[in-house]
């Protein structure tokens, strides 16, 4: 899979326009809508522990805040680009109004690899990064949160940053926090939890038993871990996961006939997700090809890594007994790998809506910030699934009544409250 | 017969959705059993201007509860070490599986009625073991305008109701009958509750326990006529042993047992629970009554509910006059209904009672609440809440009239619950009259408790004796123990207290218990037949013996016949 050849923003303009046709839009909307309303690129110095100074590129992207505070991820990644950013903080937009958020999209990141950093260099960077933006994000205004590679250490970091700097308390500023310091109970869960309310939606609209599925996974950090965890408590059998090898330089996939362990598999992974092979192996687990998770004969998919890799090319290897795609990854799926699953009549719930269990969490914690009053996790958990539910049923009903492909459906609603927004506020 | 709770609590076809897939216990499954038994033998032409039916409910099923326990480790919990209310606490920081919590939520957001969350635990299914009672039940207002406080207080109700599972009382009730703790399973029933918002307050006009069978038999009927108890409001004054009015379905308009209209005035209902609707005082989520309030009859008929269920003694004549049409203070004896039968309720408690005896093939328990409209005319509602088997025994005993004057009786009465006979009880737990006290009845009921502690674990059944009536909620009217606190004693006497004539403990569940452990129930009366041989008990060398309470144990067991029939019995000691 060549990262070169393919350019996330493009594709996200050109999944923006079909929609725009299908509403209709006006050409002022369009232009509004497909492209982002602020973008800030900036150097950020940093020290490096052997004395010596690096400059990292820094971007943070904020597409569109007609419904609300922008609100996104921050991505420490060595092959990030400007349009990824653009691409994802447009996605934001889209994910925040189809699950019905008060909240508008961005993104930032850093050109990045953190493996190769200490931690005390990385909060320097994530110092560096608060400094260049403090008067262009906030509470009110944009609220960054964990991404690729970024977790809540590197938060609670940005957002002592961006206290000293206004000299307040401000714990709204940001969101995946470590409970106890401004987070909320359930964050940790809610990306892969969220993704398995739609899936258990999904099934119960084909009428098939969770207990007689099996899935296949891409991924095996946060997102893919705790979307295995419910999916197995639903009684479904994970046989294939796929995860990434830092010294290799390329994914693995492990598969086990009779269902993966989960915590078996938690206990020879890394904090990055990378499982150990080699102890997989001696654990009884078949090592195979990265794409190899793809090609399994299971009922589900769920693709939770990064985006582009179901593919016109991987799509091809898909096993007959697939009937359901869940993208926990962003913009996993190219256009030619959707026509496939159209034309096949696999059901999918696309990116935006099925891993919104995240910013919808990340939302919560917002307000319980702000509030500075937490939650139990029964009710950040219970609130949750309600969400995700709902906005579940309103695209599938959407996607039903217009005979509309899911993916399409889920923009049709979203694109359609954002563009609502901005007629109302008079921009357009 | 059940079907998965789809997010629609008053949208499902089905009276009863269920959450998860494992069992749904046996409250809940006693009134799946009978719904079509109501359905089919109460149609609403039978009963015009009367609804009658199962109030819709959503049960939580065992797997919930399973997974609840697993994934908190709240079976690693040292339950004989901590006190019921750490327990609780425990369970309440427990989270609560995710897979349901939407399903919980919906139903928050739904629902904005008040809202009785119920045991129904694996247990309460099994047939001649009851459990009535032992679990907490906790009604929730469920009207707050904030979906986010009604989901809190559901919650919560949920987590306590299973804590109830590990009570003390609960631990040692199943220690009684030899259940590990660990063969328990509760399922959790959400149910509607049967009533009427008045002000600030949410209750039916009345509720009531029926049984088809009657222990308690005397001159006021016969055991098969049954016999039914009613309140106004909650069924907490009837199930939590307080004043209620108790009569026979088969004669409701049979004269009150009452000497006089002071002796009525006194022993009729004067006070009435509900469900409070105004914002909290206090939060106390490991209170069963955390939501419910007292309210005085004048609060009721402030209310308009006492039209159909009270009557007044008139001042003028001295008479009681059913209804409150004429001043005077009222009295809670339902004679609208029963003697003139305005709405049709003893008609439909013993409908109810045949469709359920006939579809459980046993005499039974029900629980129901009605609410009754002001107007006459006016539709009334009847909603069966609850069903259990009774245990019946036809064994012949021979209890003849002499036997009762027989030196070696140590304990005879003519009004004895029970029926059958054993041999093997050799243990006195005695609270000895010359040290008994009025205002000491909650030190003697944690004196009962430890010694009914060490015998349960004995596994020694004992014959106990005390005063006034057991199980009261009032401490001066009697004893006031749980259930589980005397839990082993197999022969329980009343005796009386002085200047009292006691009524036979009336609180169902107690009652409950006494006669599905075919406890013998010894009621006894200043006169003859009935006796106590105090001389020979305080001339029995005691085990133990505490400031009020002595616990002998004889070389010989004693004998105990009981003739459920004639109501007499006797405890014969060796001769």
């Amino acid at each position: 899979m060549s990262a070169n050849s393919f350019n996330p923003y493009r594709m996200a303009q050109r999944q923006f326009d079909g929609v725009a046709d299908k509403l209709e839009l006006d050409e002022a909307t369009r232009s509004l809508l497909r492209t982002p309303m602020r973008e800030y690129q900036f150097s950020i110095p940093v020290r490096m522990d052997d004395g010596s100074v690096r400059v990292f590129r820094g971007f943070r992207i904020q597409h569109n805040d007609s419904r609300g505070p922008c609100k996104g991820g921050i991505r420490f990644h060595p092959q990030e680009t400007e349009d990824t950013v653009r691409a994802l903080a447009m996605w934001m937009t889209w994910k925040c109004a189809v699950v019905d958020i008060p909240l508008g999209g961005g993104k930032g990141g850093i050109i990045c690899d953190p493996h190769d950093l200490s931690l005390r260099e990385q909060e320097r960077l994530s110092r560096g990064w608060v400094r260049q933006l403090a008067r262009n994000v906030g509470p009110l205004s944009d609220v960054p949160a964990p991404d690729v590679m970024t977790n809540a250490q590197h938060m609670l970091w940005m957002l002592d940053e961006f206290e000293a700097i206004h000299g307040q308390k401000l714990p709204g500023f940001i969101t995946g926090k470590p409970v106890g310091m401004g987070g909320s109970l359930g964050r940790t869960e809610a990306t892969g939890y969220g993704l398995i309310y739609m899936v258990r939606e999904a099934l119960r609209e084909l009428d098939i038993r969770p207990e007689d599925t099996k899935a296949s996974v891409q991924g095996f950090g946060n997102v893919a871990q705790y979307a295995i965890e419910l999916y197995n408590q639903l009684g479904g059998t994970v046989t294939c996961v796929s995860s990434w090898n830092q010294s290799d330089q390329c994914s693995y996939s492990f598969r086990r006939a009779d269902g993966v362990q989960l915590e078996e598999l938690r206990g020879i992974t890394d904090s990055f997700g990378g499982i150990d092979k080699g102890r997989a192996r001696e654990l009884g687990y078949e090592v195979l090809d990265g794409d190899a998770w793809i090609s399994q004969d299971v009922d589900i998919l769920l693709p939770c890594a990064l985006e582009n890799q179901v593919n016109a090319e991987t799509v091809q290897g898909i096993s007959d007994r697939v009937r359901l795609v869940a993208e926990g990854a962003n913009g996993p799926t190219t256009p030619e790998a959707d026509a496939f699953f159209a034309d096949r009549g696999i059901f999918v719930i696309p990116d935006f809506l099925a891993n919104a269990g995240g910013v919808t969490c990340s939302y919560f914690e917002q307000v319980q910030s702000n509030m500075n009053y937490f939650w139990s996790k029964d009710e950040v958990l219970g609130k949750l699934d309600d969400k995700m539910t709902t906005a579940f049923h309103a695209v599938s009903d959407l996607s039903r009544r217009r005979k509309l492909y899911m993916r399409d459906a889920a923009y049709v609603i979203a694109i359609g409250r954002v563009a609502s927004a901005c007629s109302d506020r008079g921009w357009v | 017969m059940t079907v998965h709770f789809e997010r629609s609590f008053f949208g499902a076809d089905s009276l009863v959705t269920t959450i998860g897939r494992g069992a749904i216990g046996g409250k809940a499954q006693g009134l799946v059993t009978v719904a079509s038994a109501v359905r089919e033998g109460l149609p609403p032409e039978r009963f015009p201007g009367v609804t009658v039916g199962i109030p819709r409910f959503t049960v939580l099923t065992t797997e919930v509860f399973d997974t609840f326990m697993e994934q908190n480790s709240l079976w690693e919990l040292p339950w004989s070490a901590l006190r019921d209310d750490r327990i609780a606490a425990a369970f309440l920081r427990g989270e609560l599986p995710p897979r349901w919590l939407g399903d919980l939520r919906a139903l928050s957001l739904e629902v904005t009625v008040p809202l009785a969350v119920r045991s129904s635990s694996l247990l309460e299914d099994a047939l001649f073991r009851p459990f009535a009672g032992v679990y907490s039940t906790k009604m929730i207002p469920n009207h707050e305008p904030s979906p986010d406080e009604r989901f809190r207080n559901l919650v919560q109700a949920i987590k306590l109701v299973w804590a109830s599972t590990f009570f003390v009382d609960a631990r040692r009730y199943r220690a009684s009958i030899g259940v590990p703790d660990g063969d328990e399973k509760m399922a959790v029933m959400i149910q509607e509750v049967v009533g009427h918002r008045r002000y600030d307050r949410f209750y039916p006009t009345l509720s009531g326990v029926a049984r088809s069978w009657n222990y308690y038999a005397t001159e006021r009927g016969r055991a098969k006529d049954g016999v039914v108890d009613l309140a106004l409001g909650l069924g907490k004054t009837i199930v939590g042993g307080g004043l209620v009015w108790s009569y026979s379905p088969a004669r409701p308009n049979a004269p009150p047992p009452y000497n006089s209209t002071r002796d009525m005035l006194q022993n009729t209902q004067t006070g009435f629970w509900a469900v409070r609707m105004t914002r909290q005082e206090t939060h106390d989520p490991i209170r069963e009554d955390e939501f419910l309030v007292r309210g005085g009859l004048a609060q009721a008929e402030y209310d308009d509910m006492l039209r159909f269920v009270a009557s007044t003694l008139d001042p003028r004549t001295g008479r009681v006059v059913p209804g409150i049409g004429v001043m005077g203070p009222r009295l809670m004896d339902f004679a609208p209904l029963l003697k003139w039968d305005e709405v049709p309720v003893n008609g439909v408690i013993r409908a109810l009672l045949e469709a359920c005896e006939d579809k459980l093939g046993t005499a039974v328990e029900i629980e129901l609440a009605a609410t009754l409209e002001r107007r006459k005319g006016t539709p009334a509602k009847v909603g069966l809440l609850q069903v259990r088997p009774m245990v019946v025994s036809n064994e012949g005993v021979d209890v003849r009239p002499e036997l009762l004057h027989d030196e070696a009786a140590i304990v005879a009465s003519d009004n004895v619950l029970g029926h059958g006979r054993r041999t093997d009880i050799a243990d006195i737990v005695l609270v000895r009259p010359e040290s008994f006290a009025r205002e000491s009845t909650h030190a003697i009921a944690r004196e009962l408790e430890r010694i009914n502690d060490k015998l349960v674990e004995e596994r020694r059944p004992y014959l106990l004796v005390g005063f006034g009536r057991w199980g009261s909620s009032d401490p001066w009217a009697g004893i006031p123990v749980t259930w589980g606190q005397i839990a082993g004693a197999r022969v329980i006497v009343e005796a009386p207290l002085e200047g009292v004539e006691p009524e036979p403990s009336q609180g169902s569940h107690f009652f409950h218990n006494v006669t599905s452990f075919r406890v013998a129930y010894f009621t006894l009366r200043s006169r003859a037949p009935s006796r106590v041989d105090w001389a020979w008990l305080a001339a029995q060398p005691a085990m133990s013996a505490g400031p009020y309470v002595s616990h002998l144990r004889l070389p010989q067991p004693l004998e105990l016949r009981v003739d459920g029939n004639t109501g007499k019995g006797v405890v014969l000691r060796h001769a």
